[in-house]
């Protein structure tokens, strides 16, 4: 698993990012470096990784090629990841949210996501669609549905003017994380929770009905970043609806996926589960949060302050994040020549917990301090003097989330190799089973 | 599982599947397409017939601007709400924004909105600030740039000079297009029942607190300031006024150096209460010094009587009799043409200078300071030195009387 590398380096190298301070020098390009490297370097590496464990089982053949995964992994590290940062850090960059990696690396990227189809996609079409667990899908949806948005959100802004670029590169920040990073860990926390507990999940048609929604909902809600703006009123209207949608598809996946972690205690003692239980508790006060703050009356209140930040902090660190390590550990515990320090990752678990929820609480609260403050049309600069011990806070937080970062870093690199197998919770039936809806008829999707 | 029933679950699965890859279609379309077309139809019905293009220089100042992340904590897209509109100006129409690509329009605000920033600062103060932002706005937390500096700010090489050109132009292509251009722009619109599309023409262009302005009326006065007011204005002094007037007025501190016209000394002048609300609500015009409409009214007294009290009392030397004809005589032959006959900055050259000349009726240098500013002028303002022109006789018979404008502020209008 020649990917696993390249996640530990995109750690090592991720994870001082997420501490900044907020008046650096270059603090614009070491921004770029920070959101890319979070959701390409960090997300896409675990993601890749995960999906070399996951897909075998699911589709019950072997990836495609190994050959094939060293060029993905080369690729993508060494020909997306470490020029996307040289160049964004030496000024050559688009400045678009979530895109800012140049055009020259886009193409990379593109072709590094087609090769990942080849790799991991194939042998779910040859096993056949009717018998595939809802983590087939999102695995197959967030690749596929990433080919078609990245090259929108990426390209396309660069050819259209102004407001209508604006308005494409809205749908991108939202298929960035709707498309991509949200399929991704919601695949694997559905892999995780039915493999840890040794149950199947709660319902099977719950999760195609979530799947399905999340697929038709997810690409109409980019608009909501530019509300009260002179995009359409049309089409302004059409996102907040499709946003308050969504936040109710959302309900319907947590309810599913809390039920079928029922009796595991709201700390399961298998940190993998851990991790995917927290990031399940994540993704639903973020959806609802989201759908929330798409609204007009909320949105003209938060919009542009650091409520937003806070937002993408709690979706990409709270949601993705946890659910990305508890894909890791699970992982590692299964793997007989894997280094496994169970205390680092108890250790890296607790530290994350805690600096995401004091700096979701913080950079709320600084966000609507923020807001007050314009909306009650007091001096500019009394909003940056006022969201100062705010800023403080976050640094401290974020060296908190840094350490978090690192223990999980040491836990999957130090320890004796196939410690992790050892604290594999027992399970009733063997993990091969509860992923495949075949094999369990009790549960049959309709 | 019957093969009827897996049949009917592949086909379900490949009408959702069809579904999923329609319903990116359809967002794809709905909210990018469809307004792509909306906002290009909106823009070739608005815009001016001739709208002004940036510049070769504006245009790599924008790259810079894109390079630097400028826009994560610049916004350029004011919205259709009140409080943006009275903070910034009209809402961001299509047709501005018809020349960013790719679009800056970022989606937070650590610092202010910049659509319409053209205009609102000197060019001398954008040197200063993006050298070392906080000496000139103490409570910044914005990175400095002075890789674009050759060491100073009064030395900018050519990136400086491009971001500056950039930043200067913002909001210039609606501004210049007038009158004409928003009427053009209303028909075009054709919105007369759209509340929301009418508050892009029913709001003020350029609403920045900061913007200095010569308008012809006085402003209102500030409300009157008392003992207990003193802390409050110390602090704002020391907060917004101190980082280029200098913590004790001098007119050197830290953010001064390259400012000119040169920071005013205030601890050498005197000034009448109508003359800092002047300043305070209008700025100075030509000069790198803001208006602070954004403070209260409250808060701008308290900063007027700070601002008066950095002025020590001094004994007012007596004017020599034999130089009062001369200086009158001077006064009439060579500033009256300025500062007016009566001393009061409304000369009938007044309109046309750049930077409005000083009122003598509302503040008044001290004797000294008056001799120099005759002496060296004041750069960056139309005020030349003048002793090619007058002898030394002639120069301290006038400074004497432009002394005399303003005896309404020696009776007692200035707070020790």
């Amino acid at each position: 698993m020649s990917v696993t590398f390249g996640l530990i380096a995109a750690l090592q190298l991720v994870a001082p990012d997420v501490g900044r301070d907020v008046a650096w020098l270059g603090w614009g390009r070491v921004r770029y470096a920070h959101t890319q490297g979070i959701m390409l370097g960090w997300l896409a590496n675990a993601f890749f990784a995960f999906l070399y464990h996951a897909v075998p089982i699911l589709t019950g053949r072997p990836v495609t090629s190994t050959r094939l995964g060293v060029w993905l992994f080369a690729l993508w590290n060494f020909a997306v990841m470490v020029p996307g940062w040289a160049l964004v850090l030496a000024g050559v960059s688009q400045p678009l949210e979530w895109a800012e990696f140049p055009l020259v690396v886009d193409v990379l990227v593109v072709v590094s996501l087609v090769l990942a189809a080849v790799q991991f996609l194939p042998g779910f079409f040859q096993r056949g669609i009717e018998s595939m667990y809802v983590s087939s899908w999102y695995i197959i949806g967030g690749l596929v549905f990433t080919l078609l948005s990245y090259p929108m959100g990426n390209l396309v802004p660069e050819l259209l003017p102004g407001a209508a670029g604006a308005a494409i590169s809205g749908l991108w920040i939202h298929d960035a994380v709707g498309l991509f990073v949200t399929p991704m860990a919601l695949a694997i926390i559905y892999f995780v929770i039915p493999a840890s507990t040794g149950r199947p999940v709660f319902s099977h048609f719950l999760s195609m009905l979530g799947f399905w929604l999340l697929f038709f909902l997810y690409p109409l809600n980019g608009t909501h970043h530019y509300v009260f703006s002179v995009i359409p009123m049309a089409a302004q209207l059409a996102a907040i609806v499709a946003s308050t949608l969504l936040g109710i598809d959302v309900l319907i996946v947590v309810t599913n996926l809390f039920l079928s972690m029922r009796g595991a205690g709201v700390l399961p003692r298998d940190p993998a589960l851990r991790f995917v239980s927290t990031g399940t508790v994540f993704y639903v006060i973020v959806s609802l949060q989201g759908s929330a703050q798409a609204q007009m009356s909320v949105n003209q209140a938060v919009h542009f302050t650091d409520w937003v930040v806070a937002h993408s902090h709690m979706a990409m660190l709270g949601f993705a994040s946890f659910a990305a390590a508890g894909g890791l550990v699970h992982v590692w515990q299964r793997m007989a020549d894997a280094p496994y320090n169970a205390r680092a990752i108890s250790w890296a678990y607790w530290l994350l917990v805690t600096g995401l929820v004091a700096m979701a609480v913080d950079l709320t609260a600084a966000g609507l301090v923020q807001g007050q403050l314009w909306t009650a049309g007091a001096p500019w600069i009394d909003s940056v003097v006022a969201s100062r011990p705010y800023w403080v806070m976050r640094a401290y937080v974020g060296l908190v989330l840094a350490a978090g970062f690192i223990a999980l870093l040491v836990g999957l690199a130090t320890g004796p190799r196939g410690a992790g197998m050892a604290v594999r919770p027992a399970r009733s039936r063997d993990e091969h089973d509860v992923v495949s809806p075949r094999l369990t008829p009790a549960t049959e999707a309709p | 599982m019957s093969i009827r029933a897996g049949r009917a679950l592949r086909t379900a699965y490949l009408v959702a599947s069809v579904a999923g890859v329609a319903f990116f279609a359809l967002s794809v379309t709905l909210l990018g397409v469809w307004p792509a077309r909306a906002l290009d139809e909106q823009t070739r019905a608005m815009a001016p017939e001739h709208p002004l293009e940036p510049t070769t220089s504006e245009r790599r100042g924008r790259a810079i601007y894109a390079r630097e992340g400028c826009a994560y904590c610049h916004s350029q897209q004011i919205r259709y709400l009140h409080a943006d509109l009275t903070r910034f100006g009209a809402p961001t129409l299509a047709w501005e924004t018809r020349r960013d690509t790719p679009h800056l329009w970022g989606t937070r605000r650590i610092g202010p909105d910049l659509s319409r920033a053209g205009g609102t600062r000197s060019l001398d103060w954008h040197y200063a600030h993006l050298f070392a932002p906080r000496a000139v706005v103490s409570a910044s937390v914005m990175p400095g740039y002075p890789s674009l500096f050759d060491g100073a700010p009064d030395r900018p090489r050519q990136g400086a000079r491009d971001l500056v050109a950039y930043l200067d132009a913002l909001g210039r292509a609606r501004a210049l297009a007038g009158p004409e251009g928003e009427a053009h722009a209303r028909q075009g619109c054709n919105c007369p029942d759209d509340e929301m599309a009418q508050m892009a023409f029913d709001t003020a262009l350029n609403a920045h607190p900061g913007k200095a302005l010569r308008p012809s009326q006085p402003p209102p006065a500030l409300p009157a300031a008392t003992a207990s007011d003193a802390p409050r204005g110390r602090e704002l002094y020391a907060r917004h006024c101190a980082t280029c007037h200098g913590a004790t007025g001098t007119g050197d501190g830290p953010g001064a150096h390259g400012l000119l016209p040169r920071p005013a000394n205030l601890a050498e002048h005197a000034y009448a209460n109508e003359r800092l609300a002047q300043v305070l609500w209008n700025g100075v015009s030509g000069s790198a010094m803001s208006a602070w409409r954004d403070q209260s009214p409250a808060d701008l007294a308290a900063l007027s009587q700070a601002v008066q009290s950095l002025s020590a009392p001094r004994p007012e030397p007596a004017v020599p009799a034999h130089l009062v004809a001369l200086g009158a005589a001077v006064y009439t032959a060579h500033c009256a043409q300025c500062h007016g006959e009566h001393g009061d900055g409304r000369g009938s050259a007044a309109d046309a200078l750049q930077v409005a000349p000083a009122s003598f009726a509302q503040q008044r240098l001290s004797l000294p300071e008056t001799l120099r500013v005759l002496r060296e002028g004041i750069p960056g303002s139309p005020m030349a030195p003048w002793p090619s022109r007058l002898n030394e006789a002639e120069q301290l018979a006038v400074a004497h009387h432009v002394r005399t404008f303003s005896s309404a502020i020696a009776s007692g209008a200035v707070r020790p």
